[in-house]
């Protein structure tokens, strides 16, 4: 009997428990679309931060003082200490591979042009292809790392161009000196070798390096005669913005005890990050560029809390909202709740009717703002940071219990009048 | 006298019921008529049709010589504001405005609200000291009685009354059988729809009806016209 | 006039009378007027908000000389078309080379105070140094010169007129903090002006000038072309990775906000409307009895969109500053700065909770009007 009072409350009521159904469904979707996005913004801005350029740097051991001490400026390896070049795909096996965005190699010469100038080279990746052990596979290099460049003239160099000629990519400064135009085939002498490569394209970037001549990796390597040996590897990875422990822990990993360790090494902290990247590069020091890492952690703190508040905020307006309309929707039966008490219904029986029909309700009202609200996450991934938002399965059990408690806590006014009514008033219309 | 009221071969269709089948019936100007027939007669829905509340599917009202069948939605709302008032079983009182604005909210439709003409209408009910009341702190009959201060306060041509005593006690029942009894002293046309013989016998004249169509008509022999007195409280 | 007396009477009535829905009704209008005008608020503040946080990436404006050095008059000059709010941090700096322990150190002199707030991501261990004789060194620096915060070292210049015999300049010096940035600065020895003068006994000139500054790529580029189109003595540059990395990625910050405000507001406003909906719903009855005693469907839409609208303007103004009390605790919280009151936003929250109110009640009231009133009466 009591089922089917419920299947009559719905059919006969169809249209009040759809609006309460909607409402929920509102509630419901709001909630999972924030809380989607708000655990996903941390990683879609960290993605965005990438524009920043990279945050570790990684050079051989010992050369990171002298070189630039007493060069004064000059980028010339003058200590003979590379890397090897052999051990880059290394980093992508690290604890923490899935967080390194992108990274590329340099090694730096000078060149000598026909008319005896001698110019700055820089050769590393532009979009150099990697197929990992892994299976991943990615497009690594300057063109992504270097975001802010503006090419004014012709096209960023395409590695994957198998025409056969040689390329490069000039800086802006340099091209005005030399009355070097995209397209143009310029001769090349290095230390070792020589080569003609096409300019495929003038930069704009803004600082020293407009003064200089990209190439590719193994170009430069040829000319300059550092077969497999790299100056440095700039690393750009998706770090946790640090706390005490991981500047302890940047200073000396050491100190710490090993549950600390064990916690620092298995957290993405920019210096955690760099430790693991020492161990697989032979030789190295990987040290964080503060510029990048600590703005990119206060950035990423900042939106995260926002979103948070924001969540918070929304979470707050769809309780109420369904809490009201419930109240709302329940008082409206006053009259058929009077009638059952009269015949003989005891406040449990209508309390039990009632609550189980608003919670089937709100059942299928959840199940449907669950599925629109994780489209409402998509339209906000795609519109904004143009990738998906990953749903965290966590975000179910806090959609369903924030329902189901919202919706107790609207019935509970509208329960309390409804034990409190007295039958003959209701039905005497007062 | 000229029929002030006119039913002419009325029928009103819902699907295969007929509600009201070919019924024809005058009410003249002064008369005090009761309706009365069991439960399903198609006394309501006649009650609803002549109070231009609803519709007939085909036949003639002629209301003051006008006919009102088919009139629009609009045109109605104008004739039930001028020349109907209506008392209903479930009162319908306003829940949050007081016995004395409940009247005044029928002279607002209809023209322009006179608090002092609306308490003297409750007055005539006897419910002066009750007018700063609202709906739930007074009796039934109490209520009924302010729906018939509301319906009077127009002056309207007509009056109409569903099953006015349904919801009453017998003491509170006499008091508005007495009200109307002096309504129709004052010679206001008076139609009662009921199923009380008690309320009915009081006409002049009962109508019975049966299945949608006029079973019988009788001119009420004990017809006194005479106003008994009782005291209004 | 009577009519109008009587009009509002009723209206008062049942806003007064039947407090307990009108309650239900106020809140849900007062949550959405709060969410309006707290998300607006938040939307329109943040960019200036988040671009504060931005300038933790450091300078964005290089200045540098267009001939010899840059007089601190010049930069006083260039600083004057930038408009004092805006400027973040302001540090000159000033390359020497000079020796310790007989090898060669690049020397910066600077304003400690300046650098620490155009570069707010330089990581000192120790302390900035604050009075003369005290210096911070790079990390690189400490470790190639085994310094350690609070030792004293002694560094000389060889100045460049000077010949074999001549005795160079010599200054003692105390370490007072190691540089951590992981970038060239960790080679350098930071200095102040007053020491770098008695150290190498020339001028106060500027090799290059760093400016910190609040505003987007497009206000900077118009400061840049000024400075360097007014002023002879200084070139204006823009560094490119910061100015343009910032525009991106707070392009894509507001696009989130705006969406996010979008999704929320328009998911709170049918919430709003539904909730109006069922509480204008129940009165069909009344509805049914005003039309039975000829009322016109007009009157009748007036009477209940006049409390409707009633409704809409306190729930508005009450969410109106709900709002602005959220987006200021938002704003304290997340960026520990208040928030600019927006007075237009009290206006617009009313203007559109009224709005979305009279939408929402408007539904249920025309389909108990465009019923025949027998029927609503009778209760369905």
């Amino acid at each position: 009997m009591f089922i089917r009072m419920i299947a009559k409350a719905f059919f006969r009521q169809w249209k009040k428990m759809a609006m309460i159904a909607f409402t929920i469904a509102l509630g419901a979707s709001l909630a999972t679309a924030m809380l989607s996005v708000m655990l996903d913004v941390g990683d879609k801005v960290n993605q965005e931060l990438k524009a920043y350029g990279a945050n570790i740097t990684v050079v051989p051991k010992g050369t990171s003082v002298l070189s630039s001490l007493y060069e004064m400026g000059e980028d010339e390896n003058i200590s003979g200490a590379y890397l090897k070049e052999e051990e880059l795909g290394k980093i992508k096996t690290i604890f923490w591979a899935f967080n390194i965005a992108d990274y590329a190699p340099f090694v730096n010469a000078e060149l000598t042009l026909d008319n005896g100038d001698t110019v700055k080279m820089r050769g590393t990746w532009f979009n150099h292809h990697l197929s990992l052990p892994t299976g991943e596979e990615l497009d690594a290099g300057v063109t992504s790392m270097r975001s802010w460049w503006d090419v004014i003239a012709g096209d960023w160099l395409d590695e994957q161009d198998d025409s056969g000629l040689m390329q490069a990519m000039v800086g802006r400064d340099l091209a005005e000196k030399e009355g070097l135009h995209a397209g143009d085939v310029l001769h090349l002498q290095g230390s070792s070798a020589d080569a003609e490569v096409k300019i495929t394209g003038i930069f704009d970037a803004g600082g020293d390096e407009d003064s200089e001549i990209y190439v590719p990796l193994d170009l430069a390597q040829d000319l300059a005669g550092l077969e497999g040996k790299i100056d440095s590897i700039e690393v750009s990875a998706l770090t946790t913005p640090d706390n005490e422990l991981a500047e302890k822990a940047a200073k000396d990993p050491s100190s710490l005890s090993v549950s600390q360790y064990e916690t620092w090494y298995c957290t993405a902290y920019v210096s955690s990050i760099c430790y693991q990247i020492e161990e697989v590069i032979s030789d190295s020091v990987a040290s964080a560029v503060r510029q990048v890492a600590d703005s990119e952690g206060q950035i990423l703190e900042k939106t995260q809390l926002l979103m948070v508040l924001i969540t918070i905020l929304s979470l707050i307006g769809a309780a109420l909202g369904i809490c009201n309309l419930v109240t709302a929707s329940v008082m409206e039966r006053s009259q058929e709740i009077g009638l059952m008490k009269a015949i003989g219904a005891h406040n449990i029986a209508i309390t039990a009717l009632v609550l189980t029909e608003i919670f089937c309700t709100a059942l299928i009202g959840t199940a449907l703002g669950f599925f629109a609200g994780i489209g409402f996450a998509q339209i906000i991934g795609h519109t904004v940071f143009q990738s998906a938002i990953s749903v965290k399965p966590m975000v179910v059990p806090i959609v369903i219990v924030l329902v189901a408690l919202v919706t107790l806590v609207g019935c509970i006014p509208a329960i309390r009048m409804l034990q409190s009514l007295r039958p003959t008033e209701v039905l005497h219309g007062r | 006298m000229s029929a002030l009221l006119e039913l002419k071969n009325v029928s009103k269709i819902y699907g295969s019921l007929h509600a009201l089948d070919h019924v024809s019936l005058k009410v003249e100007q002064g008369e005090w008529l009761a309706i009365m027939g069991p439960s399903g007669s198609g006394k309501s829905t006649m009650m609803n049709i002549i109070g231009a509340l609803d519709k007939a599917t085909e036949g003639e009202i002629l209301l003051d010589g006008v006919d009102i069948a088919k009139k629009t939605a609009k045109a109605l709302t104008e004739i039930r504001r001028d020349k109907i008032g209506l008392i209903f079983q479930q009162f319908h009182l306003v829940s949050y405005l007081t016995a004395v604005e409940n009247v005044m909210l029928s002279q607002y439709y209809h023209s322009v609200p006179d608090e002092k003409e609306a308490l003297e209408a409750l007055e005539r009910v006897g419910l002066k000291e009750r007018a700063r009341h609202y709906p739930s702190q007074l009796s039934g009959g109490e209520q009924q009685r302010v729906c018939v201060a509301r319906a009077l306060i127009n002056y309207p041509e007509i009056i109409l009354a569903d099953e006015p005593t349904g919801n009453l006690d017998e003491a509170n029942e006499e008091i508005v059988v007495e009200l109307f009894r002096k309504l129709h002293e004052e010679g206001t046309t008076l139609v009662v729809v009921t199923h009380n013989p008690e309320v009915a016998e009081v006409a002049q004249r009962t109508i019975v009806l049966r299945n949608g169509k006029v079973e019988r008509e009788t001119v009420n022999p004990n017809f006194t016209g005479k106003i008994k007195h009782i005291t209004l409280q | 006039m009577k009519k109008r007396k009587m009009y509002f009477r009723m209206i008062t009535a049942s806003l007064l009378r039947r407090r307990s829905r009108m309650i239900i009704a106020l809140l849900a209008i007062a949550i959405g007027a709060t969410i309006l005008s707290g998300l607006l608020t938040i939307y329109i503040d943040v960019p200036r908000q988040m671009r504060t946080q931005f300038r933790n990436y450091g300078a964005n404006m290089i200045l540098t000389p267009a001939e010899e050095r840059i007089q601190p008059e010049a930069v006083a000059a260039a600083l004057s078309f930038i408009s004092q709010d805006e400027i973040v941090g302001v540090a000159p700096y000033r390359y020497e080379t000079v020796r310790i322990n007989d090898r060669p150190v690049l020397a910066a002199a600077t304003d400690m105070q300046g650098a620490k707030a155009a570069s707010p991501f330089w990581r000192v261990d120790g302390e900035w140094p604050d009075s003369d004789g005290e210096i911070m060194v790079g990390k690189n620096v400490a470790d190639l010169y085994l310094l350690r915060v609070g030792s004293k070292t002694t560094a000389t210049y060889m100045p460049e007129e000077a010949t074999e015999d001549t005795l160079d300049n010599s200054s003692d010096f105390t370490v007072t903090g190691i540089l951590d940035t992981g970038g060239k600065e960790e080679d350098y020895v930071y200095m102040s002006f007053a020491d770098m003068q008695q150290l190498t006994g020339k001028d106060k000139g500027y090799d290059v000038c760093e400016l910190s500054v609040s505003a987007d790529a497009e206000g900077l580029r118009a400061y840049a072309d000024r400075i360097t189109g007014e002023l002879s003595s200084v070139n204006a540059k823009l560094v490119k990775r910061v100015t343009q990395s910032e525009d991106t990625v707070l392009s894509k910050l507001q696009a989130l906000v705006l969406l996010v405000t979008v999704v929320v507001l328009m998911l709170t406003m049918i919430c709003v409307a539904t909730t109006m909906t069922a509480v204008v719903a129940e009165r069909r009855k009344e509805i049914g009895l005003r039309k039975a005693l000829g009322a016109s469907n007009s009157s009748i839409i007036a009477e209940f969109m006049g409390e409707g609208i009633v409704l809409g303007a306190v729930g508005g103004l009450l969410g109106a500053l709900l709002g602005f009390w959220f987006a200021q605790t938002v704003s304290v919280n997340v960026f520990n700065s208040s928030i600019v009151l927006m007075p237009w936003l009290v206006p617009v929250t009313l203007l559109a909770s009224v709005l979305v109110t009279a939408i929402a009640c408007m539904i249920p009231i025309r389909s108990a009007t465009d019923v025949d009133p027998a029927l609503v009466l009778k209760g369905e």
